[in-house]
């Protein structure tokens, strides 16, 4: 498949919806051929898979991908595949927060019939790493996420949280008091 | 209790209360201090690196057979999934009957089960490719997702040491 954004590794899209401007670096390569780029905006006018739109893209301020599994040396080596994807990608890593883990334990009776003094303890950790990336546009997200939860290991979980940017709304863009008549004030006699 | 014998003396065999005896049903014991315990013995029963740690080393000195999200805080399923491991074991034992090396490995990755099993060479090729396509179609439908087996045979099984 086609990899529009020229990246290193190989990446396969269901469907996205791609920006209209594609900008190329500035005059002094005016003259050059740069064929990588020249050949990916022709194939992606062709590509049926490549939908144009001229709706704008919903912008994220930060994207908070939660991870989470029982063992803490996978979610070490999913953090560096995912750091490495957003830096291939030019998404700027907001941070990358490890919180504490967390035991859930149960105490059972390790006999059948009596020995209440003799016990059997069982426990399952959860350890976390959390990726926060910020300033994204909707098909930069829709891309990272889909890479990078199709390589999610086994036994691993995923929680996204996206944080919208939105235009203030129009009633509230000017203060009240610009707009209410004027009170006129009455003098208080004593 | 009397009066009520006495009252049923009267009622022909066929409408007679069953006998009032008390059941009682209870689960197979899991004995919690043996399970996946290898008891030592005379030095003469060969044992693998999974069957010689005990559970206590999950995560320590070995790995986890059986990869899913159900155990994770915030996460469901874990029981569904634990049946689904139980049968998968077994069919496994009785589809490849006395060939598997070592306990398979189950993992799931999306809606995909994936088991790696390590068999014994008793078997020739086709036999064995004849098994892995009976053994995925036939657990696919059951289990209404697609299911890969991958399969590696091993000369021999490998004793880690004996108890």
């Amino acid at each position: 498949m086609c990899c529009a954004l020229g990246s290193a590794f190989p990446v396969s899209y269901a469907s996205r919806i791609m920006q209209k401007q594609y900008f190329l670096p500035s005059s002094n390569l005016m003259g050059a051929r740069l064929a990588g780029s020249h050949g990916d905006t022709q194939e992606s006018k062709t590509n049926p898979l490549v939908s144009l739109s001229d709706e704008p893209e919903t912008l994220y301020k930060r994207l908070s991908i939660l991870v989470k599994g029982h063992d803490k040396a996978v979610l070490d080596s999913y953090e560096y595949f995912a750091v490495l994807a957003a830096k291939e990608l030019g998404i700027s890593v907001e941070k990358v927060d490890k919180p504490p883990k967390t035991i859930e334990r149960f105490t059972l009776l390790k006999s059948v019939h009596i020995y209440k003094k003799h016990r059997v303890q069982y426990e399952m950790r959860t350890h976390y790493m959390c990726l926060e990336l910020k300033y994204l546009t909707s098909s930069t997200a829709a891309v990272y996420l889909e890479y990078v939860q199709r390589n999610l290991p086994e036994g691993v979980a995923m929680e996204v949280k996206k944080t919208k940017i939105e235009k203030i709304p129009e009633h509230i863009q000017k203060p009240v008091w610009d707009t209410l008549p004027q009170v006129e004030e009455t003098e208080v006699k004593s | 209790m009397a009066a009520a014998a006495r009252g049923l003396r009267g009622l022909p065999r066929a409408l007679s209360v069953p006998s009032a005896a008390r059941q009682l049903h209870c689960s197979a014991v899991c004995l919690k201090a043996r399970a996946a315990r290898v008891r030592a013995g005379k030095g003469d029963k060969a044992v693998t690196y999974e069957q010689a740690h005990a559970p206590h080393h999950i995560g320590h000195r070995k790995g986890w057979l059986s990869l899913h999200t159900g155990n994770l805080r915030g996460e469901a399923g874990a029981a569904q999934r634990a049946l689904e491991d139980a049968f998968l074991r077994r069919f496994l034992a009785g589809t490849f009957p006395g060939l598997l090396a070592d306990e398979a490995v189950l993992k799931r990755r999306g809606n995909l089960l994936v088991v790696c099993a390590l068999l014994g060479r008793a078997l020739p090729p086709h036999k064995l490719y004849f098994l892995l396509g009976y053994a995925e179609t036939l657990l696919g439908t059951f289990y209404k997702c697609p299911v890969r087996l991958e399969l590696q045979t091993v000369p021999a099984r490998v004793p880690y040491k004996y108890l």
